[in-house]
Formats: structure tokens, C-alpha cells, sequence
């Protein structure tokens, strides 16, 4: 699979809080919603603006704090292609992994790019092209790309129980 | 090579070696959902099995009503409604209701935690029942429901950061301030997917509320659990609520002595003054008396991390030298952590006393750990504030928070402003 979408760059340590605000999550249900109000209080544009494809780029420790899955769903129904981060917060990681959000561990793009760009990135080959530059990533590790290959964990539990 | 105590928590639950660094599925102890979030996992659950599925084991599932108890609006209520309607379904009987308290609070009182457990939660401060030696984490609501069906999850064997503290804290500086500082230096990230074990003779002699306080700030750090064996006291009040058997839970997790540890961090707090993490980021510490003189219009006391009997009365002690009362400029307000703490603070006579004060002392919650609930901040304004995180925008647009030890807290509250409280406790002292 490729993408190709526009960038929004971001620092480090963003919080679930400002990925999704706390006082949505009661009352939203509905995950197209939820996109409306995502990143709301870090950048208004963001929800506005951004595009299917588009991809994140951030710094280190990307969705730490509240273990909140909106936070993931949010930027999954919104469109966004990927997340590339330096590092990922674990609850986070586990998130978008289960809504099937792809993210890929880079901290090379970080300084090539700048809001608004565009990138291309090539799962299969595990490869980033941004500004005339190539980066290679890492796979996910074998356990990871096991549950995603049975189509998330859910899918995997459930074929484990023989459910179905 | 030897092992370190998460190690040996994974390889109970999985019911095999493990290295550090692999993935391995665990058997779960409990796994656990609140208000915020429950009814999220109840849905998803009847989703993937198309409302014909059952629970793994309802004994081993648990509700806890926490974050917007009781609920302060009909959408609120309808989610609480749904859960307590899935549980019924279930058979599962430990639904903890808005009556109850802050959720990890509440399985620790009741017992229900044991050294070695895996526990999950959709709290992201789950970790702090590492306080007792439980490896209990956050999770999604995915997860959690995944949980339900198989009673299993996996999880990264983590690596191992050894802290050991030693020292006597000095009048007016606990551990809430240790942790303040550990934050500011090891930054958001600084212990990102670690598990920490806390040692030394400041953690041995340590309060089970100082333990607490210790292993829930974890999560500020990005690490995946910090654990603390118990011992003496801690021990003895453990035995007690879950049982005998936890003395032999807790050492069969115990590290060995070859056990390897990434890196070892000493720290000496007898020289430790109180700390603030100042707005808007948990690691962005300064001397409290650095910040001194902020004006201040909202003062909160309470949360899992510092919501505990010790917490209220260490807040009660600083009200009782400034004369019992607050500043009348400033909302302050207290919340137990748990029924049990409101009734302990009750019996010591201490909630008459605040609410001569001017304080609001409410029932236990989560209560400013989420906007929405009561005591959101205006835009503009200043809290001071014993939770966890002060995050832009997390308690009210506009507004900004400064996280701090429950004695400086109701120091700020009653002089109107941001006060060392070694200001108020050590008058009249060397």
C-alpha cells in the first residue's frame, strides 16, 4: 500500500487531551463526529483542513497521557493516512493499532519536512519520500504485524477462541 | 542473569520464561472499566459478538464509577445506565457506583489487588497499583473488550530503571515533591515503556498514599508501571484486606539480585524543597518558592494521585496553623479519593473544620481530572492543583494549572496566592 498527503507537523509529547479534549468523550459517541474535534486544542486548522491521505509527523512520545481510543478514532475517521513520530506513548500505540491507523517510528523526516508538504510512503517497501529524500523504516515487529495480518486484535482473539 | 520483579509478574501470567524486549500474552487478574470509557467497552463488546457474547469470567471484571460521579448531566447517565445494564447481563457483580470512589482506590480497599496481578484499565493512572507490586495498565476500550472475551492480552516485557531514594523529607516537602522533581528531570518521555522499581529506606519506611503518589506519576513519564514491594506496615494493612497469601505473592516477585536493570538512579531528598510543575506541561518544574506570589483563584485537593486520608490531613494541618481559614478569594476544594478516606477524614473531625474554613469538600471523584465536571476553570484563570496533569486546556479553555504536594496546595489557598508552605509549618521553628 502507498500513501500520499500533505503534512502537519507537530513537536513533542502532544497529549490525548489536546488529540481529543476529555469533555467530548462522554457525550460523542458517534466516530464520525469525532473527527470534527480532532486536535482541537493544539491546532483549529487541523480538523478544518486536513485531507484523506494526509499524514502526521511529530516528535518524540506522540499521544501520551489518557488512554482515551477517541484520541485514535478521531484522527482514523478524519482521514489521516499515517502517523510518524520519533517515538509513540505505549496506550497510544496499542490505540491506533486496534483502529488500524498506521504508524511508523522515523525520526529522520522530522527535519526534511515542514507543514504542508508532501509525502509518499510505501508500506510494502517500508520506505518515506519527502522533499527528494528516501527514508527507510522499520517493520512493525513480527508479533505486531501478526495481529494486524489477522485484521487487528479483535479478529486475532477471536479466531484464537474459534469464534470464527 | 537474574530477573526484575516485572519479569517475574510476566512469566506468572504467561506461564512461561520471558525475555525482556519480547511480546507475550498474559493470563488478566482483573480487567477493569470506568464510567469514562465503560460504557464504550460494554458497546464494542456486544459489537463483536453480536450482543450474544459472554464474559470470559464475570468474577474477574469490575466497573468503577468514578470520573463524573454522580453524573452531572442525561447523556452521562444514559452511558453509566448502559453499563450497569451489561453487567446485570453479565453477571458481573462488582459494579463500584458513583458512591464509591476513585476506581484503583476502590479494588485496594476492597482487597481485590494482589502483588503479581495483571489488571487493566481504561485509566491511564492504572499503573498506580504498582504501588502494592500489581502490574496493572491503561488501556483502550479495544483492549479491554478484546480482555473480556479471551481473558488474556499481550504486552512487551518491559525493561527495567532501578530508583532508589533515600532521606528524610524535611517539614513541609513529601513525596509528591520527590516525584515533581523526577519529573521536571526526566522530562515527559524520561521513562518511556520502563518499568521502574522504587527502593531504598525513603520508599521502605513510605505510607501506603506516599506509594501511590509515587507509582501513579509514573504515567507523567511516559513508563509503563512503577512497582514498589510491600513491606512492613503496607504489607500488614494488604494481608489484612486480600489475604494472607499476598506475603508469598510478594516475594516470589521479588527482583534477584543479578537482575538487569538499564540504569540506576539514586537520589538523596533530605535536602528536597517543594516543587511545582508549572503551566501547561507536568515537566515543567520550578521551586515552589520560585513561582511564589501567583495569584490564585481555584485550589484542588484531592485525585488518585494525592486524594488520600494522608493527603487531607496533610492539607488539614497547613489550614489548622493558618488560623482555619481559607482565602476568600480563592475556590477551594477538597475530594477524597474514596468513601472509606471521606469517612476516615469525618471521624477525625477534619470536614467540619474545612467547611467552617470556606473549603468545599465534596464527595469522592475523580472530579478536576476531567473538564465537564464540577470545579472547571474560567478562561484566564489560575488553579492550584494536587492532580496529575496540567495539560493546556484540560480543566477549561483559557485556564492554567499549577500541580503541586497537598501542603503547598492549601498553602496557596489560604494566602490567595502561590506559597511555599515551609512558610506556614516551620514558623516559629529552627
Amino acid at each position: 500500500m502507498r500513501i500520499r498527503g500533505k503534512v502537519w507537523k507537530y513537536g513533542d509529547d502532544v497529549n490525548t487531551d489536546v488529540i481529543f479534549a476529555g469533555k467530548y468523550t462522554y457525550t460523542i459517541k458517534d466516530r464520525a463526529e469525532m473527527a470534527r474535534y480532532a486536535l482541537e486544542d493544539l491546532d483549529p486548522e487541523f480538523a478544518r483542513s486536513a485531507s484523506p491521505g494526509d499524514i502526521i509527523v511529530a516528535g518524540r512520545n506522540w499521544g501520551c497521557g489518557s488512554s482515551r481510543e477517541q484520541a485514535a478514532i478521531c484522527l482514523k475517521e478524519r482521514g489521516i493516512g499515517a502517523i510518524i513520530a520519533r517515538s509513540f506513548a505505549r496506550i497510544h500505540y496499542r490505540n491506533c493499532l486496534n483502529e488500524g491507523l498506521p504508524i511508523i517510528i522515523s525520526s529522520e523526516i522530522q527535519d526534511l519536512v515542514k507543514s504542508g508538504d508532501e509525502v509518499e510512503v510505501d508500506f510494502e517497501g517500508g520506505e518515506i519520500t519527502a522533499a527528494g529524500v528516501t527514508i527507510k523504516f522499520p517493520p512493525y515487529p513480527e508479533f505486531v504485524q501478526g495481529l494486524v495480518n489477522d485484521g487487528g486484535l479483535v479478529p486475532h482473539v477471536k479466531k484464537t477462541l474459534g469464534l470464527t | 542473569m537474574g530477573k526484575t520483579v516485572i519479569m517475574k509478574i510476566m512469566e506468572r501470567a504467561s506461564g512461561r520464561e520471558v525475555k525482556v524486549g519480547e511480546r507475550v500474552w498474559c493470563g488478566i487478574d482483573w480487567s477493569t472499566a470506568r464510567d469514562f470509557g465503560g460504557a464504550s467497552c460494554a458497546l464494542q463488546f456486544d459489537e463483536i459478538t453480536e450482543g450474544r457474547g459472554h464474559v470470559w469470567n464475570p468474577d474477574r471484571i469490575a466497573f468503577t464509577f468514578d470520573l463524573q460521579a454522580p453524573s452531572h448531566s442525561e447523556k452521562v447517565s444514559n452511558n453509566q445506565k448502559t453499563i450497569r445494564e451489561f453487567a446485570r447481563r453479565q453477571g458481573i457483580t462488582r459494579l463500584f457506583d458513583v458512591n464509591h470512589g476513585i476506581g484503583q482506590h476502590v479494588l485496594l480497599e476492597r482487597g481485590l489487588v494482589k502483588p503479581g496481578d495483571v489488571i487493566l484499565g481504561t485509566d491511564s493512572h492504572m499503573n498506580l497499583l504498582g504501588c502494592v507490586a500489581a502490574f496493572a495498565t491503561g488501556v483502550g476500550s479495544t483492549d479491554i473488550a478484546a480482555s473480556w472475551l479471551s481473558g488474556t492480552n499481550w504486552f512487551r516485557v518491559p525493561e527495567t530503571m532501578r530508583v532508589e531514594v533515600t532521606g528524610e523529607f524535611q517539614r513541609g516537602v513529601s513525596m509528591r515533591d520527590f516525584l515533581t522533581m523526577l519529573v521536571g528531570g526526566l522530562g515527559a518521555g524520561g521513562m518511556d515503556f520502563l518499568s521502574v522499581e522504587f527502593t531504598g529506606d525513603t520508599i521502605e519506611r513510605s505510607l501506603l498514599s506516599e506509594r501511590v503518589t509515587l507509582c501513579s506519576m509514573v504515567t507523567e513519564m511516559s513508563g509503563k508501571i512503577g512497582l514498589i514491594l510491600p513491606n512492613g506496615p503496607v504489607l500488614d494493612w494488604l494481608a489484612e484486606r486480600a489475604g494472607p497469601e499476598v506475603r508469598e505473592r510478594a516475594a516470589a516477585i521479588a527482583p534477584d539480585l543479578d537482575a538487569p536493570y538499564t540504569e540506576v538512579r539514586r537520589y538523596d531528598v533530605s535536602e528536597l524543597e517543594p516543587m511545582a510543575s508549572c503551566p501547561d506541561a507536568p515537566d515543567n518544574v520550578r521551586p515552589v518558592r520560585e513561582v511564589a506570589g501567583v495569584p490564585v483563584d481555584q485550589v484542588h485537593i484531592g485525585s488518585c494521585t494525592n486524594g488520600r486520608f494522608e493527603d487531607i490531613a496533610a492539607a488539614f494541618e497547613v489550614l489548622k496553623l493558618s488560623g482555619f481559614k481559607v482565602s476568600p478569594g480563592v475556590r477551594t476544594i477538597i475530594t477524597p479519593a474514596t468513601r472509606e478516606v471521606m469517612i476516615q477524614a469525618a471521624r477525625a473531625g477534619m470536614i467540619e473544620r474545612f467547611l467552617e474554613a470556606g473549603v468545599v469538600f465534596t464527595n469522592p471523584t475523580c472530579s478536576l481530572c476531567t473538564a465537564e465536571h464540577y470545579g472547571a476553570l474560567p478562561s484566564g484563570d489560575v488553579g492550584c492543583s494536587t492532580t496529575n496533569r496540567n495539560f493546556i486546556g484540560k480543566v477549561g479553555k483559557g485556564s492554567h494549572t499549577y500541580l503541586m504536594s497537598p501542603m503547598s496546595a492549601m498553602a496557596a489557598a489560604v494566602r490567595g496566592v502561590i506559597t511555599d508552605p515551609r512558610d506556614i509549618v516551620c514558623q516559629g521553628r529552627d
